[in-house]
């Protein structure tokens, strides 16, 4: 997912913050916290007299927390450029107790790929299984021909591959996403 | 914006890495030789100490805050552009299955549609929540060959939107431009 929530989260986070530092320093510009304020120095105030009078134990432990922040910001960029949505193999559950069937995403994703491609009318398919391996969800994006029967398709691709791979992973209820668009290009395959 | 706020992420993100580690070396340079060790910056606290906050760089400063903060938080509040329009889950063929079409898909049918009636020369489609846009270029010039063109085109876009069984229809609406020359 690339952290998309927690990029959405921090950056308002950093909005709000922005708007709350300007609107703070720009009332105490002013003159909303009094005359005597506005012709102040920006360190003569309550905080600055604070840190300056506690820089002993303050500036430690600003660098300790500096360091976790640090550390949370690693942790959010390495997210950011290496995190993936795609599950990974299937653990298949069977009646019988002996035995463990895994079934790999890939061979799966593969099979319903080339199953709607095989389709008249559809000129390409991709397909992915995304989430925690124990509750997939299948995404499937078929891109259909212009003069394809979309209706039919439709109902072909969820009756016929989608369904297909359902029964494979032994899920009828498999969470599934159907993308369907459209191109104005040929497709060049010969069915 | 997704991808806007991936790169905004990556930046601050790595902002944060690099505040973050220079705070530690330069604590640590203070505690134990007193001396700045990668940024410089008693020129800023000296700064401080001779500033008030009634000066016109605190209040550009200011300004520029609130700016970039206000502008950061429209875009981050302002609704995501609808990317899937949902076909009509009683027309499935298998229950529990989410279908739909995307936007540029759905851009592209209706645009392939309109294509095809005669007389019109291209078309550009844009697609929202509840309202398909079809911008059309006649054939010929002229506004009256191009204005009969408006109720043939409308219903070529309606037809490939009943074709496409979506959830809820959205509405068209057209605009023929004669060609210009």
């Amino acid at each position: 997912m690339h952290a998309d929530r927690t990029n959405r989260t921090m950056l308002l986070l950093l909005a709000v913050l922005l708007i709350a530092a300007g609107l703070d320093a720009g009332a105490a510009s002013i003159g909303a916290f009094g005359a005597a304020t506005r012709h102040s120095l920006l360190i003569a105030n309550p905080t600055g007299h604070f840190i300056g009078a506690q820089g002993d134990w303050l500036w430690p432990t600003a660098a300790v927390a500096a360091l976790i922040l640090a550390l949370l910001a690693l942790r959010w960029l390495l997210a950011l450029l290496f995190s993936t949505d795609r599950s990974g193999d299937l653990l298949i559950h069977s009646g019988s107790s002996g035995g463990r069937t895994t079934l790999a995403t890939g061979a799966l994703t593969e099979a319903v790929a080339e199953e709607v491609e095989s389709y008249r009318g559809v000129s390409s398919a991709r397909a992915r299984l995304i989430g925690d391996p124990e509750d997939p969800e299948l995404v499937v994006t078929a891109t259909l021909e212009e003069t394809a029967d979309f209706a039919a398709l439709r109902q072909r691709i969820e009756t016929g591959a989608l369904t297909h791979a359902r029964s494979a992973v032994g899920n009828a209820a498999l969470p599934t996403q159907l993308d369907l668009t459209v191109t104005t290009k040929r497709s060049t395959r010969v069915a | 914006m997704r991808l806007a706020n991936r790169v905004l992420a990556a930046l601050l993100s790595l902002a944060l890495i690099a505040a973050g580690v220079l705070l530690i070396i330069e604590v640590i340079a203070d505690r134990v030789n007193h001396r700045t060790a990668v940024v410089n910056w008693r020129p800023a606290y000296d700064w401080a100490r001779r500033t008030t906050w009634n000066e016109g760089s605190i209040r550009v400063t200011c300004a520029v805050l609130i700016l970039l903060g206000l502008v950061l938080l429209i875009a981050e509040l302002k609704p995501a552009r609808v990317s899937r329009v949902a076909a009509d889950p009683a027309q499935a063929g298998v229950v529990g299955i989410d279908t739909a079409y995307t936007r540029r898909g759905l851009a592209a049918a209706v645009r392939s549609a309109v294509i095809g009636v005669d007389g019109v020369r291209g078309a550009s489609v844009k697609v929202k929540r509840r309202k398909v846009t079809v911008v059309a270029t006649a054939a010929v010039q002229g506004t009256a060959p191009a204005r009969s063109l408006r109720d043939p085109i409308s219903d070529a876009a309606r037809q490939r939107l009943a074709a496409l069984q979506l959830r809820r229809a959205p509405s068209v609406s057209v605009r023929v431009t004669p060609r210009s020359h």
